[in-house]
């Protein structure tokens, strides 16, 4: 690993103050220390934020709750208010790496993971992400992990997390404290970003910019709710295909819903079209079939992963059949 | 043997090692404490083939801590190959360094040493190399079928007339199997410490063979056998990927020389990937011909594999379609494309555990074309005699493992159908295959020490022997117990070190058998020693301790050796065994479950059923493994694996797994040695991935022929012709 200088603190504004464009904010580091030492990231500073004073689980006056960016995963999926209010938080949360990944990432940090993409992760190899103007090695290479949506031919990869399909699904914003010391907030859906000719750009942060709070929307998805990870073993292994659905029923009518994919776009991918057409709608096997056609039909796969394409269907039907049947 | 004492052989009882290995005492090859040690690291490639044009080390130079940068042009010279693409073997040469072509991706290009780990790490990542590539690589096996070649003529079977035999079938299949690359991954990555000292080099080193890897050391550098020295005491498993030298081992014994210190060189987990060896992949075509009552009339078993474009290993996947069955007409061979890859060798079962998937595959297919049961279909088709080597079976209770398995494993509730069997959104099915391998018995020495000390003996036994985590030291302090008839606590075992008498190592379900026999003949060697010398008639029952009494002496020593006999030569010698397997399908995700596994396995006298059971829960695991996850991709345009850490080898988790029941069946086979012992270890994986792909056939209706049966392939593949949804 390349040497590098270790700053840690327990207050925010010597955090920001230490940060320089070479510099990396750690957390968990689950993901930041694993491409540091595949020389990915080559970080000359990292300041480590874990110990901040971000660690906490409220409610706020509306009813939604806002969540720490440094309180751990684990501890975030099992709190008993968002087992209760987030339960599909909860559910995406836990079928993410294993217990232990868990008990060491943060909620910051899971915003931030980087994509799996075997090039990225290969220095040798092009890859527009990791070294801009290289080429994208996945377009004509092995892609049957990669993007069915939103993807440029810079490139094509996709966004790994569970728990941002799930926040995607509810609704969020994301706080976060900016270098000269004011604060910001970011809807969740602008905070990640489509590639288009800036595939080194995962999300709109500014440089520098430490993330201290997820606001989570009220919580109205949480009678029925599922999350359905297709994936290539029971646990310890990213979704091919995730599904987060959450809705709500009134006179046996879908009142409100959030309907979320992950696994087939660079950033969690909402379901606007297949959301739309669910609402004031009968919660009934043929309904959930119309709006996976519709959800799916813009889809545009590779040679490698066309499987994606039903697997998402059948995923989108399998989370809504499973979201109904739970409240019964 | 009797069992004399409650711990001597057939008992269940608890590792004689397993205190120090949970305690951290057992010490693994990079724990052995050596003052004044050096860390090297390898530096791999970065093109598949090509040549090295330009090495840059001067940023690499400059970095604190760093001895020596050593790379083709400061190596020392080794001894290299003197034919083309020999064949790779358990004790051959591995020269590393020894020019500027690079022939695949991640081959070793150069080494760094350091005064510490990460030194060595961060140096390795800065050494600049400029590469001419040639754009002749070729990385697809599937692609290059045209460049096959035949690797030896003997490896070709044929008997009878396969022409006739189809002809006289009235049911035929014939099918594609496809098997990707796999790495033996054992938890204890590839390590070594190596020192010089007075021109003699002792080196601590993760092996399953000590004595090939003195020869394979004293071949690459050329030095008499005498001056090697390997320690391998304990081994944290090896799969075959620690059968041979692996060259970051000589790169350690290089550089220990060049910088006057001991070395140690513990490869990463990546390397583990790139440099450690792996499962080759193959295309295997089986045709299968059979009448309407069952009996198979002919048999086609064709392999197709990649080797290296270095050197040549054929893992022998029609070995078990050779002998298994009663088919008077057939014919198996292998050929291998030569690809810019890694070079393949043994991985658990090499052979057995990816041509099984295919005849036993193949078998389910006729079985179900021709409406038989699969578990009829087998018996059936016993036979009592090795066609293939004209021999009879030293004992064979196929049909017992099948009838027995099938009773425990409540197979009479299987629908023939599939698709039959449902529940919510599950599809249920249940799957059958049988399963042999050989069980070798080779030449192994030893020696016991015997100490008398107020009326107390003590026996140490000692060989090279190694425990590669399977549970060695268990077994033989057992034997030695029941030897002498000694508690265990009497008995000391001491492995894997050259300087004790030569075994044939672990590997290839040898181990268990050949060490026990060869501990056993020391043994009796050494009773037979004392009781001739005080004229006691052989079969007198007198203590050890007594007859060490009786001679007047504290302490004394014996050295023997067992090996194959005539009666061994004359038979064809195999552990077999069946497996059933209840998979549940998702409808919909395509993902799926192992609810069941129920193994049954002759496997000769079981010397302890505990460390037995351990190895065949691996075995089946493993064998999981290959259906469920495991393959390493390679990249069609770079030839470099995409699959390079656990993140993305997928290897079987406890949620994907089942209920396992492992049922030994009793049996001593002595033809097979004096103590009736038969490998165990690589029968476990053997025929698992067929057992759960018919299974999966059996609840989906797809024929899944590509492993592993992800759920992108399984979800995407259709329903058989004749199967209603
Ligand atoms: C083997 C493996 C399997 C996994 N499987 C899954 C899976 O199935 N599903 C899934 O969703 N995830 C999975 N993960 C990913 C895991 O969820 C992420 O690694 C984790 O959430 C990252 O959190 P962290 O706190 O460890 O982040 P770190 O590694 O510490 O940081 C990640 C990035 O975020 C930045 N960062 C961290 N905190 C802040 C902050 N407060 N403000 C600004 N920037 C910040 C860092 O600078 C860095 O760039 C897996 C990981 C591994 C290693
Ligand atoms: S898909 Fe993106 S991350 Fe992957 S190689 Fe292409 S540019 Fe890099």
């Amino acid at each position: 690993m390349r040497p590098f200088t270790y700053t840690g603190t327990t207050n925010r504004n010597e955090a920001l103050k230490a940060f320089t464009t070479t510099s990396h904010y750690l957390s968990g580091g689950t993901n930041l220390v694993d491409l540091m030492k595949e020389h990915v990231e080559q970080p000359d500073q990292l300041i480590y934020v874990k110990n901040l004073q971000y660690n906490g689980i409220s409610k706020n006056k509306d009813g939604s709750y806002t969540i720490g960016a440094m309180r751990s995963n684990a501890d975030t999926a099992n709190h008993k208010d968002i087992r209760l209010y987030y339960p599909l938080l909860s559910m995406a949360m836990l079928s993410a790496a294993t217990a232990q990944i868990r008990n060491m990432a943060t909620n910051g940090g899971n915003l931030l993971q980087r994509t799996r993409c075997p090039y990225f992760f290969e220095t040798s190899m092009p890859c527009n992400k990791r070294e801009p103007e290289s080429g994208c090695g996945a377009l004509n290479g092995v892609n049957d992990q990669h993007a069915i949506f939103g993807y440029s031919d810079n490139c094509i990869a996709t966004h790994p997390s569970d728990m941002c399909v799930a926040l995607a699904a509810i609704g969020a914003t994301v706080e976060v404290q900016k270098v000269d010391g004011g604060s910001r907030k970011i809807d969740l859906e602008d905070f990640h970003r489509l590639p288009g000719d800036k595939p080194e750009k995962d999300s709109n942060l500014e440089p520098g910019e430490l993330i201290t709070h997820i606001h989570l929307a009220k919580p109205e998805l949480s009678n029925h709710y599922a999350y359905v990870k297709i994936r290539e073993r029971s646990s310890y292994a990213f979704a091919l295909v995730s599904v987060a659905a959450g809705f709500q029923i009134e006179d046996e009518k879908i009142s409100k819903i959030g309907l979320a994919m992950g696994g087939v776009a660079h950033k969690p991918w909402k379901l606007i079209e297949a959301e739309e057409f669910l609402l004031g709608k009968k919660p009934i096997e043929s309904n959930f079939g119309k709006a996976a056609e519709l959800a799916m039909k813009d889809a545009k796969p590779f040679e490698g992963n066309r499987y994606k394409v039903p697997m998402g269907k059948n995923a989108i039907v399998r989370a809504l059949m499973q979201a109904n049947n739970i409240g019964e | 043997m009797k069992t004399k004492n409650a711990t001597g052989v057939g008992n269940a009882i608890d590792r004689v090692e397993g205190h120090l290995k949970v305690t951290g005492e057992a010490t693994y090859a990079s724990e052995f404490k050596v003052e004044n040690k050096a860390y090297g690291q390898g530096i791999n490639s970065t093109i598949a083939k090509g040549e090295i044009i330009g090495i840059d080390t001067s940023e690499a130079e400059k970095l604190k801590g760093v001895l020596k940068i050593i790379t083709y042009k400061n190596a020392e010279k080794l001894k290299t190959f003197d034919k083309e693409r020999p064949v790779l073997a358990t004790d051959s040469i591995a020269p590393v360094l020894q020019s500027n072509k690079v022939h695949y991706y991640g081959e070793y290009v150069g080494f760094v040493v350091a005064e510490t780990f990460e030194q060595a790490q961060y140096a390795a990542s800065l050494v600049k190399l400029k590469y001419k590539e040639d754009a002749t690589a070729r990385f697809i096996l599937g692609q290059n079928k045209d460049k096959a070649y035949n690797p030896s003529e003997e490896s070709d079977h044929k008997r009878g007339n396969l022409k006739k035999g189809f002809s006289e079938a009235d049911a035929i299949i014939e099918q594609t199997y496809n098997t990707p690359i796999e790495h033996q991954h054992p938890m204890e990555l590839h390590a070594t410490i190596s020192s010089w000292n007075n021109g003699k080099v002792l080196v601590y080193a993760s092996q399953q063979i000590v004595e090939d890897a003195v020869i394979s050391i004293s071949g690459t550098f050329q030095i008499p056998k005498k001056d090697v020295r390997v320690v391998a005491k304990y081994v944290g498993g090896g799969f075959g990927s620690k059968l041979n030298v692996e060259r970051h081992l000589i790169m350690a014994v290089m550089a220990s020389k060049m910088v006057g210190r001991p070395v140690q060189a513990t490869v990463t987990r990546s390397q583990m990937f790139t440099n450690t060896g792996l499962r080759q992949s193959n295309i295997q075509v089986v045709k299968l011909g059979a009448k309407k009552t069952g009996e198979l009339t002919g048999l086609l078993h064709e392999t197709l594999a990649y080797t290296s474009t270095t050197q040549e290993f054929q893992e022998p996947c029609g070995s078990m379609s050779k002998m298994m069955y009663n088919v008077a007409n057939a014919a198996v061979s292998e050929r291998l494309v030569p690809l810019n890859l890694q070079q393949p060798f043994s991985m658990r079962a090499p052979g057995e555990a990816t041509g099984s998937f295919a005849l036993e595959c193949a078998m389910d297919e006729l079985a179900w074309k021709l409406k038989i049961d699969p578990v009829q279909f087998r018996i059936k088709n016993d036979t009592q005699e090795d066609l293939s080597q004209e021999k009879p079976f030293s004992s064979r209770l196929l049909v017992e493992c099948l009838t027995i398995g099938a009773d425990e494993f409540g197979w009479n509730k299987r629908q023939q159908k599939p698709r039959a069997n449902k529940k919510g959104n599950w599809l249920i099915g249940y799957g059958v295959s049988a399963a042999a391998r050989a069980a070798p018995f080779n030449e192994t020495h030893a020696k016991v020490l015997l100490n008398l000390t107020n009326d107390t003996v003590t026996a140490t036994l000692q060989m090279d022997a190694t425990d590669i985590g399977t549970g060695s030291y268990t077994i033989l302090a057992q034997t030695v117990s029941d030897c002498f008839n000694v508690p265990l606590e009497q008995v000391v075992v001491e492995l894997g070190d050259s300087d004790f008498p030569i075994t044939p190592g672990s590997g290839g379900s040898w181990g268990a058998a050949s060490y026990c026999n060869g501990a056993k003949s020391a043994c009796d060697n050494a009773i037979a020693g004392l009781k001739k010398n005080r004229n006691v008639p052989k079969d007198e029952d007198v203590s050890i301790a007594e007859l060490l009494k009786m001679n007047q002496i504290t302490s004394y020593e014996s050295q023997s050796l067992a090996k194959p006999d005539s009666e061994f030569e004359k038979h064809s010698i195999f552990s077999f065994g069946a497996n059933f397997t209840e998979v549940w399908v998702d409808k919909d995700t395509a993902m799926y479950k192992i609810k069941r596994m129920v193994n049954v396995g002759s496997a000769g006298k079981i010397l302890n059923p505990k460390t037995a059971y351990g190895q065949v829960i691996g075995g089946l695991t493993m064998g999981a493994g290959m259906v469920i996850a495991e393959q390493t991709k390679v990249e069609p345009n770079f030839g470099n694996f995409i699959t390079r850490s656990f993140a993305d080898y997928h290897v079987p988790v406890n949620l994907d797994m089942a209920n396992v029941d492992v049922i030994f069946l009793p049996e001593e086979d002595k033809i097979a040695n004096q103590m009736g012992i038969k490998g165990i270890g690589e029968l476990g994986i053997t025929s698992v991935a067929a057992s759960i792909a018919n299974a999966i056939f059996n609840a989906t209706g797809k024929r899944m022929r590509d492993l592993p049966i992800t759920p992108e392939k399984l979800l995407m593949a259709e329903v058989e012709d004749g199967v209603t949804v």
